[in-house]
């Protein structure tokens, strides 16, 4: 069923691609000196990966998580899952110890955190769902206690640390985007190549996921299943997001509803690209005045923090219904 | 299709306690009972919705939970009270969702003549390019109708169809309720409130009081004052219109 709204959005999406590569461009290029040329790409190209890796983890795991949860102002870092993440990575520091390969080699100590984020989020996650029944008010009351438990455990972690072992941590400990963790490019691909490929056919069927769980029971579809597979689908997502970017918290509620609003539409195929799309756009074009125009003065996170608080409080005034 | 010796517990608190009956074919049954008395938990059980501590669902000679969920679909279809779907949908794209069971995402040639059927049997053609949530209660419970209609089931449960609705969008979903048995052969099981609808329009009728059925019968033999004051606790007077038993209660 080709619609018109159908065939307008392609249009959307294929601008969109357009932009992304322009402004991915433009961050390549801006006031490069070309005697430094190879220098600073090696600096850039890691950095505009790592942006990318990002923008699709957070903008495809926030429409999937979503329409799991069937509202569409509740995302997965406004429940806690990126502190979470931030969490276990400086436990298992602090239980290994600097001078573990745990803590040296990045790609071991992102396996080992992968493994137990998937673990610990699918429990917790799993356990609140259940026990609220999807009420949304007290998912996400429970999520922003839990964020808050995290991250106050994380900085008691931090504390009892000693202090040399935590200073040389400092910089590794937490990725943000002064310091993105590019050692892990190939790993956090592979992971997430995997989970769309593991997941294809769930993905598929959330279309009629988001018709709510009576409905799919009706159309034939193993509800419990597909939505245990997606959440743990998303754990991981947003893992791969924070452990190359560090946490930014809103950036998903802003790329999600920014992508609903514009295509208007149920079709995940379209929504999670625009989602996707608007996450690098938002990022990348984001990092390029953070660099450019503020001279790292401001990190972009703050930006981000700001811009989708107030988007925060713009969807809770004028949603009908929440 | 028959159930047998359903039980259902929350908490402790048995709500099916041993409930056995069979359900006519091609006809229309309602099931009736004041709150809390089962009636939406059995028919969530005979959906597959809810899990059962004990009994069988007989459907077609093999029990419900041994059935490919794919293939139920295809014989049976639920639309429960809860339809809030948070999605920009379009009439005719929810309609087509009926259609999943058979083809999956990809629609046929086949599945848009079905769609296009099922709307024109709901008189919803002029809307079907409407949002569901820009659409009136009664016209939002029309869609879902069609798309029932579209998943071409033989069986269809409603669980109180007729919640929400004014009088006027009530009655007709009641005779969108016969239609569907004498026009298409469907057999139909509902859920309902109000006992004259089920009077009215339904063959028969099951009257579950805590738990247990009170009464099961064609609709003149449930329809007494005797069974309905002992199931609803009120003083029942019984007319009759157009043949058919209504209830005056106060």
């Amino acid at each position: 069923m080709k619609t018109a709204n159908h065939r307008a959005n392609v249009r959307k999406l294929i601008i969109m691609a357009v932009v992304v590569l322009l402004v991915a461009a433009a961050y390549l290029l801006v006031e490069v000196n070309p005697k430094y040329f190879s220098f600073v790409m090696s600096l850039r190209i890691p950095k505009l990966i790592v942006m990318l890796i990002a923008a699709f983890a957070i903008g495809g795991a926030s429409i999937v998580f979503q329409s799991v949860i069937n509202n569409t102002i509740v995302t997965p870092c406004l429940l806690g899952m990126n502190s979470l993440y931030t969490l276990i990575h400086t436990a298992v520091v602090f239980a290994a110890g600097s001078g573990s390969i745990l803590a040296v080699n990045a790609n071991v100590s992102f396996a080992v955190d992968l493994v137990i984020m998937g673990v610990a989020a699918t429990l917790i996650y799993g356990y609140l769902f259940k026990k609220t029944n999807h009420n949304v008010l007290y998912v996400l009351l429970i999520g922003t206690v839990l964020t808050s438990l995290f991250g106050s455990i994380q900085s008691t972690l931090t504390r009892v640390m000693d202090p040399n072992e935590y200073d040389t941590l400092l910089t590794t400990l937490v990725a943000s985007f002064s310091n993105v963790n590019s050692e892990i490019i190939i790993f956090s691909l592979v992971v997430l190549a995997v989970i769309i490929f593991v997941l294809r056919k769930d993905l598929a069927l959330l279309d009629v996921l988001t018709l709510g769980k009576a409905q799919a029971i009706n159309l034939g579809v193993d509800y419990d299943r597909s939505i245990r597979r997606l959440l743990l689908g998303v754990t991981l997502a947003i893992a791969v997001a924070t452990a190359v970017v560090g946490p930014i918290s809103f950036m998903g509620l802003i790329v999600a509803n920014l992508s609903r609003q514009l295509l208007k539409t149920y079709r995940h195929s379209q929504l999670i690209l625009g989602s996707v799309f608007f996450g690098m756009i938002t990022l990348v074009a984001g990092q390029l005045i953070v660099e450019h125009v503020y001279s790292y003065s401001i990190p972009i996170s703050v930006f981000i923090t700001v811009g989708g608080g107030i988007y925060f409080l713009y969807l809770l005034l004028t949603k009908r219904r929440i | 299709m028959k159930v047998t010796e359903l039980t259902k517990r929350y908490d402790g608190k048995t709500v099916v306690n041993g409930v056995s009956f069979e359900i006519p074919r091609g006809k229309v049954l309602s099931l009736i009972g004041p709150n809390g008395a089962g009636k939406s938990t059995v028919m969530g059980i005979i959906s597959r919705l809810i899990a059962r501590d004990n009994g069988l669902v007989d459907f077609e000679g093999q029990d419900i939970s041994k059935w490919k969920s794919k293939e139920l679909s295809k014989r049976l279809a639920i639309l429960t009270q809860s339809n809030q779907i948070q999605m920009k949908l379009t009439v005719r794209e929810l309609v087509t969702f009926g259609r999943f069971p058979y083809s999956g995402g990809h629609t046929t040639a086949e599945d848009k003549a079905i769609v296009d059927q099922a709307l024109a049997y709901m008189e919803l053609e002029e809307f079907q390019d409407r949002f569901i949530d820009e659409l009136s209660g009664g016209q939002r419970q029309r869609a879902m109708i069609a798309m029932v209609i579209a998943q071409d089931t033989e069986y269809v449960l409603l669980d109180e169809p007729t919640n929400n609705l004014d009088i006027y969008h009530a009655t007709n979903m009641m005779k969108i309720v016969r239609r569907l048995c004498d026009e298409l052969g469907k057999t139909v099981i509902l859920v309902l409130h109000e006992i004259n609808y089920a009077a009215f329009y339904s063959d028969y009728i099951c009257a579950f009081v805590d738990g247990e059925i009170a009464s099961f019968g064609t609709v003149k033999e449930v329809m007494t004052q005797e069974t309905l004051s002992r199931i609803y606790k009120v003083d029942f007077e019984i007319m009759e219109i157009e043949g058919k038993p209504l209830s005056i209660y106060y």
